[in-house]
């Protein structure tokens, strides 16, 4: 690859169509602009009250639940009509509670139907009990004896189990750069018996959470009266995932774009006749996208670091994966889609898996080592100032990283004239993409090589999800999972060698050398989700995994060299086979 | 050839693609994000789903104000131990699933609690004993009540609501609402801008058909898809016992964002007639309208919510009027403005 037919073709691609500004550019420029105003105008604001006035509360202006009810957005005051609480509160008379106060004694009524409170009633009194308990709570603020209104100071410290010597944490696995104060592991000791602190109490249900609230983490230790205790709950990885996932949307919508059009009449032959690789072209197509990704990490990064976060460096290194990521499944993508319509779909679909990988192990930052199947993990713990060891941060992104650069590969495997300018279905140049890596029965092994960061994401991801169910559920889950991802990596290659008539023989030979880095891909699984194989169980069991693999991959080639019914039959039995193992294994070891 | 010929071609296309499949799927999938999203974080905070009662070990002078306010609280049984050593090492071997301490500090009780740190109970451990210390301030406010300003009103009871009863009509509603608008908008951008760019645009003119009906059928097609997407999602959240009330005025809310999704989708593709430039701006610009709804008396997705739950008000049924006639001036705008495009800008 020549770094200047790179760049060269990256500056095409940036000004390629702009002839001076042309109205397109303008429209996105405004449009980005429009975006960027109206969010920050709604962030500024405190976000949309979507519950708004989902209850209705009947109660008098005069009733001390007035004020409370009034100041709920949840809750809407309507105006009582004593009338339609004298036989019980029936549904359809416009309440969905009603607060009768007298001056002895307030009564509560729910709808009923049938006898029964309806559902909605019920969540409109949980709703009011905590409205009341924060309109009381608002009101002992503004007492002058501090120590009658909050007689109670709460210190709670998160402190591993087995550790000697009281309230010290002891071996918290912030390693790294644990200078980092504020944020860092259980170091909330600062019992100064303070007031408590008024500003974290606004975290309301589905309420925007604030993003100065850095301290709020969850990690550290909290103080202050009961109700200001923050259950450990990472709020902040939901907005951050949208800070960084968000504007990833718009580059790889720009992106897959491009690089479909090239497919669109043709357009794209002059460059491939042109003295010029495919791997070039792409690469200096992708440059710009990747470019501005980048800026955008940065960028948010330095808000964030504007804003107080503990933002570094680091952050921007943990979301690079993600956006190539991204580029490389849209790029994969716009390679196999037909037209701009399935590319719209393939890039939704893309965004929403991508975009559940980031996020969802990311929630559990603060519970549990899971939490860095993802890398957004390694920036939400950078911006909270938490730190990250060298092998939890090659953990993250690595594996993505490896995905990233497969998906590549797949796609320039039909960067190629026969395959951009026909239509043939998505599946069919799927299997197109893995045929073009397979040249020779040995290049069969390096495809499914490939793959393994593919199987070890998606089985990384599939733990992640699965892992808070009871153990009962997670592992036999987990186990099937492990089976499937693993028998359709290995088969399909064989599938789509087959199908382009390549391979016929020396098969059990090859699918040795593929045994291998599965058989380390599932023990990873099992170790970050589980933590029951021990290393020593692991070694032993090391040669019956090659077994199984080479029998199960035995079944499904044999099934692949008939035809498609019989492949998915012999795929199916191969799984049940794997399935069958794992569970005995695991069922012997736990 | 018609109109209904153009749709029923694009129809052809979306089903041969299965691209309505993918659309459905996609929905489904992030539909279900959210709901396991919402119910699996609930459940951290739920004693019953994350492992039962939660024990804690509880020393101190004022140990049995923390017993007796713990009692109140279901799934949280509070034991007192004699010194802090002893509870200390019943929480190392797992025995307990905290340590509360509670002493008298300058006419305050000062609680510290220890909680695991690396297990994915503390959520639900913490909310525990938050709920066992509120109890505690009450009772403690209650007897300190001479110095207070305010008597602090009596607490509804607690119900037992499903938690996600709420979220369902906020969260869940909204956006199966507003995704097949966003999406039908999508592909008429797509659809458009693909005929104009590979050329098919002047072949389509070819038959006796004009560029306002070509839009039309197309437009048209996907502005009617939505509102049958919506339909089915509310069947399938009925069938989950997730009743929506006032189903037709969802639909026709649905409908009117649709064709206004639709018009400016169509409007934007035939003014910018490159697919990257049109579909940023489309995108970016619905994203920002609906930023920007928030300036409305009631947001569109609350006005949604708010008719799904069977709450609406008057205001409420005053935005839907809107949105109905907005849709039907934006449909007329874009067919004037269709009308007045001659077709060879796109030769």
């Amino acid at each position: 690859m020549r770094p200047r037919t790179v760049l060269r073709i990256a500056r095409w691609e940036t000004t390629k169509g702009v002839g001076g500004l042309d109205r397109g550019a303008v429209a996105v420029v405004l449009a980005a602009a429009a975006f960027v105003v109206a969010f920050g105008v709604v962030g500024l604001v405190g976000g949309v009250a979507l519950e708004d006035g989902i209850y209705r509360v009947g109660v008098d202006e005069d009733s001390p639940f007035h004020d409370p009810v009034a100041a709920d957005d949840a809750l809407a005051a309507v105006d009582p009509s004593p009338a339609v609480v004298d036989e019980g509160l029936r549904p359809g008379e416009g309440y969905d509670l009603y607060v009768e106060s007298g001056p002895e004694e307030t009564r509560l009524y729910l709808v009923r139907r049938d006898g029964e409170p309806t559902d909605k009633s019920l969540a409109a009194l949980a709703a009011f009990r905590e409205s009341v308990e924060a309109y009381n709570e608002r009101r002992m603020r503004s007492e002058a004896n501090e120590i009658a209104a909050f007689p109670v100071v709460v210190t709670v410290e998160f402190v591993e189990r087995g550790t000697v010597g009281g309230s010290d944490d002891g071996g918290g696995g912030t390693g790294g750069d644990g200078g980092g104060g504020e944020g860092g592991g259980g170091d909330g000791r600062d019992d100064d018996g303070s007031l408590p602190s008024t500003g974290g109490g606004d975290g309301g249900r589905f309420g925007a959470p604030s993003i100065g609230a850095f301290d709020l983490f969850g990690t550290a230790g909290t103080s202050g009266s009961p109700s200001a205790i923050a259950p450990p709950f990472p709020f902040q990885s939901l907005v951050l995932a949208f800070l960084f996932v968000l504007p990833l949307n718009f580059v790889i919508q720009a992106y897959g774009s491009s690089m479909l059009s090239e497919r669109l009449d043709r357009r794209g032959e002059l460059l491939l006749v042109a003295p010029v690789s495919p791997a070039e072209i792409v690469a200096g197509k992708t440059l710009p996208y990747a470019a501005a990704s980048l800026a955008i990490a940065a960028t948010v990064v330095a808000g964030l670091w504007l804003l107080g976060a503990g933002a570094g460096p680091l952050s921007v290194l943990a979301v690079v994966p993600l956006s190539l990521l991204f580029l490389a499944s849209t790029f994969l993508g716009a390679m196999f889609a037909r037209s701009f319509k399935e590319l719209t779909f393939v890039s939704v679909t893309v965004s929403t898996a991508l975009t559940t990988y980031a996020f969802v192990p990311a929630i559990f930052t603060a519970t549990s080592p899971v939490a860095f199947v993802s890398p957004l993990t390694v920036a939400v713990r950078d911006l909270t100032g938490a730190g990250v060891t060298p092998g939890q941060f090659l953990f993250a992104t690595g594996p993505p990283t490896l995905v990233a650069g497969g998906c590549f590969l797949f796609g320039l495997g039909v960067y190629r004239e026969e395959d951009l300018f026909t239509q043939r279905p998505v599946h069919l140049k799927a299997l197109d993409a893995l045929a073009g890596r397979i040249r020779r029965p040995r290049s069969l092994a390096l495809v499914v090589a490939l793959l393994v960061p593919f199987v070890f994401v998606a089985e990384l991801v599939a733990v992640a999800l699965l892992f808070a169910l009871p153990v009962a559920l997670s592992i036999p889950l987990v186990l099937a999972t492990v089976a499937v991802i693993e028998e359709l990596a290995k088969a399909l290659p064989v599938y789509a060698g087959f199908v382009n008539g390549f391979l016929a023989e020396k098969l059990s030979l090859l699918v040795q050398v593929v045994g291998l880095p599965d058989v380390a891909v599932a023990d990873a699984a099992f170790q970050t989700g589980l933590g029951s194989d021990s290393p020593a169980a692991v070694a032993v069991l090391a040669l019956a995994p090659l077994l199984l693999h080479v029998a199960t991959a035995t079944v499904s080639a044999l099934g692949a060299s008939r035809d498609r019914t019989a492949f998915a039959a012999s795929l199916a039995l191969a799984t049940l086979l794997h399935l069958a193992y794992n569970l005995a294994v695991v069922s012997r070891l736990v | 050839m018609s109109r209904r010929a153009i749709a029923r071609r694009e129809l052809d296309a979306l089903t041969r693609e299965k691209t309505i499949v993918l659309a459905i799927l996609i929905q489904v999938v992030i539909a279900g994000f959210s709901s396991v999203l919402v119910v699996g974080l609930t459940s951290m905070y739920d004693p019953d789903a994350s492992g039962g009662t939660v024990e804690a070990a509880v020393t101190g002078e004022a140990a049995d104000d923390v017993v007796a306010a713990a009692g109140e609280v279901e799934n949280l049984r509070a034991r007192r131990f004699e010194d802090r050593a002893t509870a200390r090492d019943a929480y190392d071997r797992g025995r307990v699933d905290a340590v509360v301490h509670a002493e008298e500090q300058d006419g305050r009780v000062a609680v510290s609690a220890s909680v695991p740190r690396a297990s994915l109970r503390k959520t639900v451990i913490v909310v525990q004993l938050r709920a066992a210390l509120t109890e505690l301030e009450r009772a403690e406010r209650a007897d300190r009540a001479d110095h207070l300003v305010f008597d602090p009103l009596p607490v509804p009871p607690r119900s037992d609501a499903s938690p996600y009863f709420g979220f369902s009509y906020v969260l869940v509603v909204p956006l199966l609402v507003f995704l097949p608008v966003f999406i039908s908008g999508a592909v008429v951008v797509d659809s458009l801008t693909e005929e104009i760019e590979r050329g098919t645009l002047e072949l389509l003119r070819v038959a006796p058909v004009s560029l306002a009906g070509i839009v039309e059928g197309k437009a048209g097609l996907l502005a009617a898809l939505a509102p049958l997407q919506v339909l089915l999602w509310i069947v399938l959240l009925a069938l989950n016992d997730i009743a929506v009330d006032n189903v037709a005025l969802l639909v026709a809310l649905t409908a009117a964002m649709a064709v206004l999704a639709v018009a400016a989708a169509a409007a934007l593709a035939l003014a910018l007639p490159v697919r990257q430039r049109a579909q940023l701006t489309y995108s970016l610009g619905m994203l920002t309208a609906f930023a920007a709804a928030a300036a409305l008396p009631e947001h569109p997705a609350t006005t949604v919510a708010l008719l799904a739950i069977g709450s609406a008000t008057r205001v409420t049924l005053a935005h839907v009027a809107g949105y109905v006639v907005a849709a039907v001036l934006a449909a007329v705008a874009v067919r004037r403005y269709v009308a007045r495009i001659s077709p060879e800008r796109y030769g």
